[in-house]
């Protein structure tokens, strides 16, 4: 009885309305700072939020709106706000609603950039984070402390791959009136709609999977419109008169959107990571094939794992849809079309051989990103690693011979071919 | 901000001006299963142009104490008490959908108190699908879907809209959610057995403003024709692309249409 | 209205739908129709045909040149072959001024030839000399002025006579003065190309032509070659260049006072054997030059004292200066024609024409005009 569009005509059509001046079927990129007003009173209007509407690049921009609206429907948020990096979207997401003396509750299993952000960064400002095992929800439940305001983590978590159990950390979070937020970079809205689990908001680096062609880098917020920031008076920058916008009560006039519309207004304004319309256009044009993509970096993912599992010079492989993986249930559940394209394995021989084996691959392009359409590879221990010893890289999680793959759109016979020229070059470590 | 009416906590948003019952009063009534943010895109614009405004959460929704009121005749005796309470006087009311109802009910039986209406998006009566009624009570994810699928127009199921980032489809779905079940099922049987529309227009003169849309799934144009049909002349205006959401598909037009009407009929200085 | 106002004005309104104060990139391929009877209402259908961004630089250009319209290309040379393949059919001939851009030189002598078109190359400095050229099937008249890289200047008001006379077209290339300088069009010519990618854009960073023409009906059959050969400007690049536009009048006095400053810093040195440079009262053509244009460019060229092996010297060693074709940025850029923009030219016709093998050209930019003589001086001092 009731119809909305479906995932891949909303990642095509959702957030554009046609130019009516040409009827451009593109989204036109204004590479623009500012806008002219017809008259004072949609001046005035506009700037005092009683309107939607454009006032300066650094806080909306139309290009930049099309993707925000587009993410936000992929995801079924009510709101996304884009940023210039994903690290400004964790950043802007955390500080919109955490102030000095506030404690988040983080996964341990993160990118290395958001355990710094918590780690290093912003205990400066006062705020602190206690870190939790992602498999252990009696781990998680212990670290809530009085002043806990924010509960973080990634679906699939780095490196283990570790999957969050979202519903279970969801009702702890809500039963104690805290925002549960999610970095979904590794998932993408195609693999897993967070919100349907509870989660409040999610988070993503457009530089991955989302954009897909490594040509820009770009963040997003999406308020999932799903966390009543006025049943508790934990949350002030929402629930209270915020004296820039004369005193605007987010919660009170935004509902749904009030977190967003509280980044809007003070992220965007005063921290000024905006995305630029140009990236917002080659990242609008990566979404128009994100599930085309995904299926694809999916099978060949299922391919590479049944190709490195049989391999003789591998003497382990990582991945939450093996049976072997300790998330495989969770994994199931919540990522039921695939656990996402990253790959970890171990090659016999160790470090060396890890090395050897980067050295002796064409195909896949040695660097430190994930989520390119193209076959990508890395040697933690000899390169992001490097400098730590063998304990320290237990600790992290990592071995010696772990080489992290993020599997690409390439003919998968190729991506193989490929690899067996690597597996060569480790032969005669491993032997000798 | 919450006030008391007869023992029970009410929210109004008053559009981010303090309530002031001395200056003239724009009352916004929300439809069935929602609430007072369905109105943004208009409260703040008169909240600063010199009048009060009270956005309100009908008893049981969103922040106003429950539980919600069985029929239209109480929701109409209920707008009379919120009056009362504030002691607002010089009002012009915007409603929609269900609102409609509320107001003509409230209007017929206190028009001394109302300046203009300005009605968008509904008949005399709604009938509303008894499968509705029934997945309200029973399955609300599927009544909302339903709801939120009739409402909205093509701006809203494409995830277009003036608000950068906004999309109106989730937003309406996670308030109507918020509400569901036990609201959203009251006001729709409310709406269901509403019968005196007919009589209710009837007792009403003074200035009032129409908005159809064109493209109402909810409100078919049968039913907004018998509404204008009954009023004394009505200004009427016709969205011939909206969906049924016309206050949040159409907000620009929407919103100037109310400015020059209520500035007219109620002028606040 | 002034020319500055107009270079930032004309040919952009506020984006009726968001306010937007710059012309959007309509960086899309097809636009959507309202219905079948609406047809092309809104002007646009597919952006080979037109483009709302590139029309936006469009119009700006025909108002800056007096046009009554402007066709952009993907490069000054489709400009130039467009407006050619628009007036010169198999059996037709052409007159060209016989020190154009050696790009202009190449088309009309390797390429418009194979399609049976006619060519003479003349001496366009001297009216006389294209008025002997004409032919009964003469339709076409190209002139540069001041040419690349010789700087020698042809009388657009003189040739525009005769070609009227001759029924032929009259077509100005005025990429090294602009329409800020000189104005062809007023002066008698039907159209104006230019390789955008020199002033127009100012900022090296794009790859761009044009072609305004004074006549509508030359207009049309300009774009009418350019729907059918597809040699279109993309919208990024138009976009850049109405951006560059709007300092083309204050680059120019800058980059024109500049060039005046080295000339006259080059005419003094004692290692230079001569100096060319239109605003120089040196300059053979100093009175054409001044008469027919408001200013003198920022092209000069010079010769040291000992040719082509002391030139190649300095250009090796000089500092600032950036050895590399290209003119008309705001980069200060060095050139030896005979090897690099002017290599295509048999050697017989550059010397002819005036291309000596030891001419090294400047194209002066902003720096500031004491680091571009600091430069050179202590380059001279090398040799």
């Amino acid at each position: 009885m009731s119809h909305f569009y479906h995932f891949d005509t909303i990642s095509l059509h959702a957030g554009q309305i046609l130019d009516p001046e040409f009827g451009a079927r593109a989204a036109p990129i204004y590479q623009t700072t500012s806008y002219v007003f017809p008259d004072t009173d949609t001046a005035a209007s506009t700037f005092n939020l009683e309107r939607g509407g454009h006032v300066y690049s650094r806080i909306t921009n139309p290009t930049v709106a099309v993707l925000e609206q587009r993410i936000a429907a992929l995801e079924g948020g009510s709101a996304a706000v884009c940023m210039a990096s994903g690290m400004a979207a964790t950043f802007c997401a955390i500080t919109a609603i955490l102030s000095q003396g506030d404690h988040i509750v983080a996964s341990s299993q993160m990118y290395g950039g958001n355990v710094s952000l918590m780690k290093n960064t912003l205990p400066r400002f006062g705020i602190d984070t206690t870190f939790f095992d992602p498999t252990n929800i009696d781990d998680f439940k212990s670290a809530i402390q009085d002043n806990t305001r924010l509960i973080y983590g990634e679906l699939i978590g780095n490196p283990g791959l570790d999957i969050l159990d979202l519903d279970a950390i969801a009702k702890i979070a809500a039963d104690q009136h805290i925002p549960f937020m999610v970095d979904a970079t590794f998932n993408t809205p195609y693999l897993c709609k967070c919100f349907d689990y509870g989660v409040n908001m999610t988070i993503h680096s457009l530089t991955k999977w989302m954009g897909g062609h490594g040509v820009a880098i770009g963040g997003a917020v999406v308020d999932g419109g799903n966390f009543d920031w006025g049943a508790s008076s934990k949350y002030p920058t929402i629930s209270e008169p915020y004296a820039p916008f004369q005193g605007i009560v987010f919660w009170e006039e935004f509902g749904p959107s009030a977190y967003a519309t509280r980044i809007r207004a003070e992220a965007m304004r005063d921290f000024g990571a905006q995305m630029s319309p140009m990236n917002a256009f080659l990242l609008l044009q990566g979404i128009e094939t994100l599930s085309l993509r995904m299926d694809r970096h999916l099978s060949n993912t299922k391919a590479m794992l049944e190709y490195l599992s049989n391999h003789k010079q591998v003497s382990w492989v990582n991945h939450p849809d093996l049976a072997s993986h300790p998330s495989h249930k969770v994994a199931k559940k919540y990522l039921p079309k695939g656990a996402g394209s990253i790959i970890s394995f171990g090659v016999k021989g160790g470090r060396d051989a890890g090395r050897a084996f980067i050295e002796n691959v064409r195909l896949a392009s040695h660097l430190a990103n994930v989520g390119d359409a193209k076959t990508l590879i890395i040697h933690p221990a000899t390169t992001t690693h490097s400098r730590i010893d063998a304990d320290a890289l237990v600790a992290a999680g990592i071995t010696e011979d772990m080489v992290r793959l993020s599997v690409g759109l390439e003919d998968i016979e190729d991506i193989k071919a490929d690899f067996e020229n690597g597996f060569r070059a480790t032969r005669k470590i491993a032997e000798s | 901000m919450y006030f008391d009416v007869k023992g029970r906590k009410v929210f109004a948003s008053t559009g981010g001006k303090p309530f002031d019952n001395s200056k003239p009063c724009v009352i916004f009534l929300h439809g069935s299963g929602l609430d007072h943010t369905f109105w943004g895109l208009h409260s703040r614009f008169f909240a600063f142009r010199h009048y009060s405004v009270l956005c309100l959460d009908l008893p049981g929704h969103s922040n106003s104490e429950g539980p919600p009121l069985q029929s239209i005749e109480k929701i109409g005796e209920w707008l009379n008490d919120v009056v009362e309470a504030l002691d607002v006087k010089n009002i012009s009311i915007v409603a929609h959908s269900q609102g409609v109802l509320d107001a003509l009910e409230f209007v017929s039986n206190h028009p001394e108190r109302v300046r203009s209406m300005s009605l968008i998006a509904s008949g005399l009566a709604t009938p509303v699908n008894p499968a509705l009624i029934d997945a309200a009570e029973n399955d609300p994810d599927k009544a909302v879907a339903m709801m939120v699928s009739w409402g909205f127009g093509t701006v809203g199921h494409f995830h277009q809209g003036p608000i950068p980032g906004y999309s109106m489809v989730a937003g309406g779905r996670k308030i109507m959610l918020g509400n569901a079940p036990q609201e959203l099922a009251t006001d729709l049987k409310a709406c269901d057995a509403y019968r005196n529309g007919k009589k209710a227009a009837a007792k009403i003169s003074g200035p009032i403003q129409v908005m159809v849309a064109g493209k109402d799934r909810m409100a078919p144009r049968k039913a907004t024709d018998e509404l204008i049909k009954h009023l004394k002349d009505p200004e009427v205006h016709l969205f011939p692309e909206s969906g049924h959401m016309l206050p949040q598909e159409a907000p620009d037009e929407c919103r100037n249409l109310l400015k020059h009407f209520i500035f007219t009929n109620n002028p606040a200085d | 209205m002034g020319f500055t106002t107009r270079q930032i004005h004309a040919g952009v309104t506020p984006d009726p739908t968001t306010g937007s104060i710059l012309t959007p990139i309509y960086q899309a391929t097809t636009f959507v129709q309202d219905s079948v009877d609406e047809y092309l209402d809104k002007g646009y259908s597919y952006s080979r045909s037109g483009n709302p961004t590139v029309r936006a630089l469009e119009l700006k250009l025909a108002d800056l040149e007096g046009g009554a319209d402007c066709a952009c290309f993907g490069t000054g040379m489709a400009a130039t072959q467009a407006t050619m393949l628009a007036f010169l059919n198999a059996g037709a001939h052409a007159i060209v001024s016989d020190v154009a851009y050696g790009g202009t030189y190449r088309l009309a002598t390797k390429v418009l030839s194979r399609f049976g078109v006619e060519f003479t190359f003349a001496d366009t400095s001297d009216p006389a000399q294209v008025a002997a050229a004409v032919r009964d099937n003469t339709s076409l008249i190209f002139t540069e002025t001041p040419a690349n890289p010789t700087l020698k200047c042809s009388d657009i008001a003189a040739i525009s006579e005769i070609a009227k006379q001759t029924g032929a077209v009259h077509v100005v290339d005025n990429t090294i003065l602009t329409p800020y300088f000189q104005l062809p069009l007023e002066l008698g010519a039907d159209v104006a190309v230019h390789s955008t990618t020199k002033y127009m854009d100012g900022h090296n960073a794009t790859v761009g032509g044009a072609a305004i023409s004074k006549h509508e009906e030359h207009a049309e059959a300009i774009r009418f070659i350019q729907n059918s050969t597809g040699s279109i400007m993309s919208p990024q690049v138009a976009w850049l260049t109405s951006q560059g536009c709007k300092t083309l009048s204050i680059r120019m006095d800058r980059q024109s006072a500049n060039a005046l400053a080295v000339a006259k810093f080059l005419e003094a040195h004692p290692k230079v054997a001569q100096v060319r440079y239109p605003g120089l009262e040196s300059f053979p053509q100093y009175e054409l030059a001044s008469r027919q244009a408001s200013g003198y460019g920022a092209m000069a060229w010079f010769e040291v004292e000992g040719g082509l092996e002391a030139g190649k010297k300095l250009m090796d060693n000089v500092e600032v200066w950036t050895l590399a074709e290209n003119l008309g940025s705001v980069e200060s850029l060095i050139t030896h024609p005979v090897t690099m923009t002017h290599a295509d030219v048999e050697e017989a016709e550059r010397q002819r024409v005036g291309i000596i093998d030891g001419l090294v050209r400047i194209s002066v930019g902003l720096e500031d005009a004491e680091d571009l003589i600091g430069a050179l001086d202590k380059a001279l001092d090398k040799i």
